[in-house]
């Protein structure tokens, strides 16, 4: 059954949602746009395509504590810290973050062992996506076959209708949240069952040829001309759904700190340097190599699928323009 | 600004037939110049070697990406380097001349006046989504959009760094490739903004910068695109010591952009790309330009990248100096 709430009342629905534990929402932090937890009067924005920085950073922070070590003596003890409040929600998530999800899934939930803090985020997160009504001008998704008005993996799904957002329930934990806010939901209006599709262009890219002809192109000349305009900055990796490097560092000192992890990148030089100072990607040549294989071979030899979502967002944001659709074409794939 | 009857077709086509002859008699190994990126409102970086790759060159409104910062790496390679200048290209030459980070006579600067370049995110704003719904006509913008025809003044649309910019012509150059410009702000009163939002007190100032720093991702766009910044290993990443943890938080990122900027003083070249190229669009030129203004109160009038032979105030000392620390 389809659900209705108009736009006016949805600060009410959040509300009731954040009870639970935290709401996570697209909230605009000057001009950029990030999923952080709400507050009463947080300037939410579920109108702009996409978010800038991905809706990775709900499940997998910036920067995540996991735990305390204290030492007296000769006695060192390490202490758990204080997990974060469970029943989260995460709403507004587009089919291409949900997409993203999937891809982080299968490096940290369908491992064995399983990555304990992701897991602990993933399961106790519900996730509400919003089908996009206009795609951005960056956006691809169409290319991976992504329904932008469909996302696999939500437990609700969201769609514009009028002045008002429908709701329609894919999961039991979708149910719940439907039923948590009771009075503020109408039903649905006729002729509003599925969310309208929509396609985004694929900027003439076709796949058909990689990853696998990509194996005998590590040495291309194509690298040569590809690196030079890079900076080295980690702006791509960062914002991108699917890059999910990180390193683990100490904070504190020898008596008392905090064992924490958070995002690295592997356009840094630091990246791949090693204790005595040898560096196997010493240029950033071998970098911007890596990032893009990464995507292009080694994610999709390793688990299947192009570590690509479409979602534009280095299309967007390099301050180079240099991305994933202009290595895409210098590699071949193009069929204009 | 009076790219005078030359349109952007014609002065790319006379810019091409320039560094086409330099670049085929070997004068030249190699091209710095813009390219048309994925989108008709970016350009980005070429690297020319061959007539071929120099078709791709264009001259248009989008050129914002400032080319110096490639010229250090790029004469490691190559015997000699030429580039195109805009203004702020010609005060980053500068910089890098000025802390020795290149030889002058292996770079060969094609001026080039810049009528300052347009931000897509004020275009889309104003209905632009086509290239054909914008005419560009002398210092005016012509926007075709449903409801009409509308004429804007260009600098409406401008990069807040080219906004800003006094120096929209090179100030150094071999050759200048096309007519000389009227800027359209004057260097005089070039901190005019800035005192009209002044944050008084500390506390104000702590409220505001925590604020815009705490979305900081720590990308290290803002520190890898500046010209000025030229550490061989930055401070953020050295190991031994470990100044700086790599974590996210408020405090890593202020200590970060705290010595970011005061490196920078008296030698930032305010060419803005820290902020064109951060992300997460945090106004790191104002940040760059506070301290540019400080400088100026302090030991005079002072703008870095104009005149090489001028050192950098906090590089030198004069006896009438302002003292620095306050007497016991
Ligand atoms: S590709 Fe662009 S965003 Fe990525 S590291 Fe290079 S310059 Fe930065
Ligand atoms: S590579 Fe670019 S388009 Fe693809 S998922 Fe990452 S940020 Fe999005
Ligand atoms: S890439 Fe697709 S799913 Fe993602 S924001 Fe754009 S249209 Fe929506
Ligand atoms: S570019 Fe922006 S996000 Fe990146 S380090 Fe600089 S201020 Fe932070």
């Amino acid at each position: 059954m389809i659900r209705y709430i108009q736009e006016s009342r949805l600060e009410e629905l959040f509300r009731i949602l954040s009870r639970r534990g935290p709401l996570y929402l697209p909230l605009a932090e000057g001009p950029s746009l990030s999923f952080r937890p709400w507050s009463e009067g947080a300037p939410v924005d579920l109108k702009t395509v996409n978010s800038t920085v991905s809706a990775k950073e709900i499940f997998l922070p910036r920067e995540e504590a996991y735990f305390c070590y204290r030492r007296a003596g000769r006695e060192l003890a390490l202490e758990p810290l204080e997990q974060e409040a469970a029943n989260a929600v995460a709403f507004g998530l587009r089919a291409c973050d949900l997409r993203g999800l999937e891809m982080l899934d299968r490096v940290f939930k369908d491992q064995d062992p399983p990555d304990g803090l992701y897991l602990r985020r993933r399961e106790q997160t519900a996730i509400v996506a919003l089908a996009c009504a206009e795609p951005a001008p960056y956006c691809f998704c169409s290319l991976f076959g992504i329904d932008p008005a469909r996302a696999g993996g939500a437990d609700l799904q969201a769609w514009w209708h009028g002045e008002g957002l429908c709701l329609k329930a894919l999961t039991a934990a979708g149910e719940e949240l439907l039923s948590s806010a009771g009075e503020l939901l109408h039903e649905g209006p006729a002729g509003a069952e599925e969310p309208p599709r929509v396609e985004t262009g694929n900027f003439g890219l076709k796949l058909e040829g990689l990853p696998a002809g990509l194996r005998e192109r590590f040495d291309d000349p194509v690298w040569e001309e590809l690196y030079r305009s890079c900076l080295g900055c980690g702006a791509c990796t960062y914002i991108c759904p699917t890059c999910y490097c990180f390193d683990l560092e100490d904070f504190g000192h020898q008596e008392k700190g905090e064992r924490y992890r958070c995002w690295d990148s592997c356009m840094f030089r630091e990246f791949t340097l090693m204790a005595g100072g040898h560096n196997p990607r010493p240029t950033r040549k071998e970098r911007v190599r890596n990032r893009f294989l990464h995507k292009l071979q080694y994610y999709p030899e390793r688990y299947g699928e192009i570590a690509c979502t479409g979602c534009g967002r280095c299309l967007r944001s390099c301050p180079v323009d240099l991305n994933i659709v202009q290595v895409i074409r210098a590699l071949g794939g193009e069929s204009r | 600004m009076a790219q005078d009857n030359l349109n952007r077709d014609q002065a790319t086509a006379r810019i091409r037939a320039a560094v086409t002859q330099d670049l085929l008699s070997g004068r030249i190994s190699l091209l710095l110049g813009w390219q048309k990126g994925l989108f008709w409102w970016r350009s980005r970086p070429l690297f020319a070697r061959s007539q071929q790759d120099l078709e791709r060159l264009v001259w248009d409104s989008f050129c914002a990406v400032n080319l110096s910062r490639y010229l250090p790496e790029e004469l490691s390679i190559e015997e000699r380097v030429g580039i195109l200048v805009k203004g702020c290209d010609a005060r980053a030459f500068h910089r890098l001349l000025q802390d020795r980070m290149l030889d002058r006579e292996r770079v060969l600067l094609y001026g080039l006046p810049c009528p300052g370049m347009l931000d897509y995110r004020l275009l889309a704003e104003a209905g632009v989504k086509e290239a054909e719904q914008m005419l560009e006509e002398g210092e005016e913008l012509v926007i075709q959009t449903g409801g009409g025809e509308e004429r804007r003044p260009r600098t409406d649309f401008l990069l807040e760094k080219c906004r800003l910019c006094p120096h929209p012509d090179p100030v150094v150059y071999d050759q200048l490739l096309l007519p000389p410009g009227e800027p359209w702000m004057d260097p005089a009163s070039r901190f005019q903004d800035l005192e009209a939002r002044e944050r008084p007190t500390p506390a104000e100032r702590y409220a505001y910068w925590s604020g815009e720093l705490q979305r900081c991702l720590s990308c290290y766009a803002c520190r890898q695109v500046c010209p000025a910044c030229s550490c061989r290993e930055c401070f953020a990443e050295q190991q031994e010591p470990r100044w700086l943890g790599k974590g996210a938080g408020l405090n890593e990122n202020m200590l970060f952009h705290i010595i970011r900027v005061y490196h920078g003083a008296g030698r930032c070249i305010e060419c803005g790309e820290c902020q064109r190229a951060c992300p997460v669009g945090i106004p790191l030129l104002e940040l760059s330009r506070r301290l540019a203004k400080d400088i100026e109160e302090l030991y005079g009038p002072y703008e870095a990248g104009m005149d090489p032979e001028a050192p950098p105030p906090l590089l030198t000392y004069r006896p009438e100096d302002p003292a620095a620390f306050p007497e016991k």
